[in-house]
């Protein structure tokens, strides 16, 4: 991040969430970076911004929609990189279109697309057919720049509340200074239109060429320590470890399932299969395909279905949760209440008794009418136990341990173990075939070999060459044919020739002088620290910048080069060949995709498919929509207020979530954490320090609110929405600010969400007023606009 | 000659060996005096990653009797040169903190207190009801649009948490959960 000239800060206060973030913003700074700041509220992140714009909660995709244009129309945009590194050239379905709010192929009735017209024209190779120049008004820019001709300058401001002159000088400066990245958080993720938030940052980042040279980017500053190897890992219904798809209901072979994902990501899941299966998978047997579980794939299995099924049909009976407090930090929590009281049994596994884990203790329930057993186990805190964690940049870093927990409290590896071991011991001897694969599926950790219980884990993720026992080097070496493993594909190579590579603490040697210290931890994949690093360099492939180069093609050694792991096919494919021009090779194109069109990419004459570019559920490129309880009516299009792919209330769950509307709850509402405190304060809380330095919950409200609702400084108030209400101190600030929005009057306010009724500092849980309404390709709720009322108590 | 802080202090202790520090233009006798009432002389030293944001950075803890007995930033990682936000700093209070659980506690239908039992007691009481709850709500077939598929798996089981554990823990949660058969398998990347 030092090496930015220029940063977009929109969705997240970094310098308090993610205060590291901040000294490298504030180094950049120094060497004459300018840092933009967009958000609903001014935060100490704001303090140190050049520019700080603010704009309404809800409403990013207006104003960075508002910046792209503005960066088309005045020809601010890198038109290199444009015509030759994203697929601004290529000719699109001429079925495709938008209008009246909506996609084409949109089916009101199950709010769903049929996106088969969101696709290129193809030529006789299956490939995109490529316009002649950027007029050719089929082509994915023109068709970009006609999308983009609603947000102009005016309608922009009157939607954001931010200035014309406001949008101009963020587009200005971000064109003039580059590189730039940006920076996002949980204020760009948390709302019905999540995903297309961060598609806006693609889109002007594209434009810019801000990507894959060293200060640019897009960088989602995730929100929990390991979140990033959680996701690798796969803790989400949604994904086998590596991103790879697990298997629906209608997948019936391995085939079918590389039909819809690409030969490419084949290769991995027969490593993972390898690594679970062992010696019963073979190639006769596709690898044991079939004895993954298959998921019903009309019915959703995200968090809030866990707690909504278990109301509606008392589906999900047992609950195992470990290090997770959803009794605080979901949204609408009388659904995540009544859903643990619906259950069976609920374990939890945390260092610290929980509210999830004495849900039967909340105030005002009477436990006698709660059935569920439960379970706590006392589970070992980070600096008591050992192992990897992966950082927002893709670091993997080893913690040692030197104390042992509390009392009895374990290692969660330890604990998982022990349940799982126990049981497979209570299914002995079985030769049911539902038990064959939970019998089967490999479980032998610590061992012979690998007498420490982490390392032998970390062991089976970088995986084997099972000919020769060695560990793999990187992902180069995984073969698709049986005679290797990697528990997760993108983790061969951390434990290359035997050795620990996360352990690792170079921090002398950076030949770059850009702070990439290649022996320095490893970053996943193949200890590459920039991702797309190829489109740093042209098409012949020499850098942009000479002075700041990462990576080039050297032609005198026959392959690419640099100070970071060139991120390419292959190393050996030079400019001259297809691989050597991939500057996005995660995408099936191997573009940058300003229209995220479906695309399937064929090698000649294959019939299946070697990789699929994924396609959002709700258009190829952002559209604004009002968030689902919002203040105004949509202007863009009245008859299409909020996303028309989110489905809310959902089915069956009519009686908890009700839809407040502006005449009975005429505030926006905003949460987030603190400096102080972090999620749901399991930790924090419990920490004297911290609670001397916030001890409690509070409402930020703007001096104007305050008077007309005659509420001073630290005087009570109610607070309320269409789903709960609590008390809590008004802390008035012109932090917050009355905003103008289509000439009307918008009060915005803000609340921490990090408290409840456990630990040493007690309190309300914001999260009983926010709303549960969800991005339909996320499901992340909208816990950054919801409507509110409040009165002085 | 480029020293970083740790690398110049593992030299400096080095003198007890016999080495001469007068090439870096020190007086010995104050340095050794000073670490000789420093609060983490002998203690042994273990480094760590901080466990709130996802930035990453490096921690030094010194642990001496068992105890751990101080926690600072580690001024020779990549990313935070030493320094800590007030949360991360915070850590240092977490072994000892008074509301830590120190064993497994179990809370009968309809109780209003906690009783303490055992692990193998906790483990046994888990495993048996999930093995029950799998096997009363096994799918081994389903229709789903009029046709049937094998699809072989439980609906009944979630398994729930991730961003806070070790990657290696996080494998295996979902290792477990899917070859239990479990498809609601989910943490806070969805939050």
């Amino acid at each position: 991040m030092k090496n930015a000239k220029c940063f977009l800060i929109e969705g997240s206060n970094c310098a308090e969430n993610h205060p590291m973030s901040m000294k490298w913003i504030t180094q950049a700074k120094d060497n004459g970076a300018v840092v933009i700041h967009v958000d609903p509220r001014y935060t100490r992140t704001s303090q140190i911004a050049d520019i700080y714009v603010r704009i309404r909660p809800g409403t990013d995709i207006a104003f960075l929609n508002g910046v792209a244009k503005y960066l088309i129309d005045n020809k601010l945009y890198d038109e290199y990189f444009v015509l030759n590194q994203t697929n601004a050239l290529y000719l699109v379905d001429e079925d495709f279109g938008f209008a009246d709010g909506v996609f084409s192929g949109y089916n009101a009735a199950d709010r769903k697309y049929d996106n088969s017209s969101w696709s290129y024209a193809l030529d006789g190779n299956r490939k995109p057919r490529v316009a002649e120049s950027i007029d050719d008004p089929r082509c994915v820019m023109a068709r970009t720049r006609e999308f983009l001709k609603r947000y102009d300058l005016k309608t922009v401001s009157d939607i954001t509340g931010a200035s014309e002159d406001q949008i101009k000088l963020v587009a200005e400066t971000m064109a003039k200074n580059r590189p730039g990245t940006c920076m996002y958080a949980l204020g760009m993720t948390q709302h019905t239109v999540g995903l297309q938030n961060i598609r806006g940052f693609g889109l002007v980042q594209l434009l810019l060429g801000n990507i894959g040279r060293p200060g640019s980017g897009i960088n989602a500053l995730r929100g929990e320590p390991n979140v990033q190897g959680s996701t690798d890992m796969a803790c989400l219904f949604g994904y086998l470890p590596g991103y790879l798809a697990p298997p629906n209901h209608n997948v019936a072979d391995l085939d079918t399932w590389t039909s819809s994902t690409g030969t490419f990501r084949l290769t991995f899941l027969i490593n993972l299969l390898k690594t679970w299966y062992g010696e019963h998978a073979t190639p006769e047997n596709e690898y044991c395909f079939n004895w993954l579980p298959k998921k019903n794939g009309t019915v959703d299995y995200s968090i809030f279905s866990m707690f909504e099924s278990a109301i509606t049909e008392q589906k999900l009976k047992v609950l195992y949760c470990v290090g997770q407090n959803p009794l605080v930090t979901q949204p609408n929590l009388n659904v995540v209440f009544d859903g643990l009281k619906n259950m069976e049994m609920v374990i939890v596994q945390d260092p610290f008794l929980t509210e999830t884990a004495c849900f039967w203790e909340r105030p005002g329930t009477d436990a006698s009418t709660i059935d569920t057993e439960v379970i706590y186990l006392p589970a070992a805190a980070f600096l008591e136990r050992e192992g990897t964690l992966s950082n927002s940049g893709r670091l993997v870093q080893w913690r040692y341990t030197g104390i042992t927990p509390p009392g009895i409290a374990k290692p969660d590896l330890e604990i998982i173990d022990l349940i799982f071991r126990k049981v497979r011991d209570l299914y002995a001897g079985s030769t049911a075939a539902k038990d064959v694969p939970l019998l089967n599926i490999t479980w032998d950790y610590p061992n012979e070999d690998n007498p420490t219980f982490a390392e032998a884990v970390l062991k089976e993720l970088n995986g084997y060459n099972l000919v020769t026992g060695e560990l793999n080097k990187g992902i180069g070496e995984l073969k698709a044919d049986g005679t290797t493993s990697a528990g997760n594909w993108l983790y061969a190579g951390v434990y290359a020739n035997g050795v620990n590579l996360s352990k690792r603490k170079d921090n002398q040697t950076d030949p770059s002088g850009l702070g990439i210290y290649p022996g320095f931890a490893w970053s996943w994949p193949g200890n590459m620290q920039v991702l797309y690093n190829r489109a740093s360099c042209d098409l012949e492939g020499r850098p942009y910048d000479e002075e700041n180069k990462l990576i080039w093609w050297d032609e005198a050694q026959g392959k690419w080069v640099g100070y970071d792991t060139p991120d390419v096919p292959n190393a050996a494919h030079g400019p001259d060949t297809p691989n050597g021009q991939k500057p996005f090779r995660m995408s099936g194109e191997g573009v940058g995709r300003l229209l995220a069109l479906k695309y399937q990419d064929f090698e000649p004459d294959a019939v299946l498919p070697r990789d699929t570019s994924s396609v959002p559920a709700d258009g190829p490129i952002p559209e604004f929509y009002e968030p689902v309880e919002s203040p105004v009516s949509n202007i863009l299009h009245p008859a299409v207020h909020y996303n028309p792919c989110t489905v809310y209330p959902r089915k069956g769950m009519e009686e908890y979530q009700p839809i407040g509307t502006v005449d009975e709850y005429p505030y926006v509402l905003m949460t987030s954490s603190l400096a102080e405190h972090w999620c749901a304060g399991s930790v924090t809380r419990n920490m004297t320090w911290l609670n001397e330095m916030y001890p409690e919950p509070i409402i930020e409200m703007p001096v104007t609110l305050a008077e007309r609702l005659g509420v001073k400084n630290g005087e009570q108030v109610k607070v309320w929405s269409a789903r709960g209400e609590m008390k809590v101190k008004a802390h008035v600030t012109n932090r917050m600010q009355t905003m103008i929005i289509h000439g009307q009057e918008v009060d915005v306010v803000w609340m921490p969400y990090n408290w409840g009724f456990k630990g040493l500092s007690t309190g309300p849980s914001t999260n009983y007023l926010t709303i549960d309404a969800g991005d339909p390709n996320t499901r992340i709720q909208e816990t950054k606009a919801c409507l509110i009322n409040i009165c002085k108590v | 000659m480029k020293l970083s802080r740790r690398s110049f202090i593992k030299l400096v202790g080095a003198t007890g060996a016999g080495l001469s520090l007068t090439q870096l233009g020190f007086n010995v006798q104050p340095i050794e005096a000073a670490s000789n009432e420093c609060r983490i002389h002998s203690a042994k030293e273990y480094t760590s990653i901080c466990n709130f944001c996802s930035c990453g950075c490096g921690m030094i803890c010194h642990v001496k009797d068992g105890k751990l007995i101080n926690l600072e930033g580690d001024p020779d990682h990549i990313i935070n040169e030493g320094a800590l936000c007030s949360k991360g700093a915070s850590q240092y209070q977490v072994p000892y903190a008074s509301h830590r659980g120190t064993t497994p506690l179990y809370r009968a239908p309809g109780s209003d207190r906690w009783e303490e039992i055992d692990w193998d007691t906790a483990i046994n009481k888990i495993a048996q009801k999930m093995k029950d709850t799998r096997d009363e709500n096994w799918i081994a077939e389903e229709t789903v649009g009029g046709q049937t598929y094998k699809v072989n798996r439980t609906d009944a089981i979630g398994f729930l948490g991730g961003a806070q554990i070790n990657n290696e823990e996080c494998y295996l949660f979902t290792k477990m959960a899917r070859g239990m058969g479990a498809c609601f398998l989910e943490h806070q990347a969805r939050v």
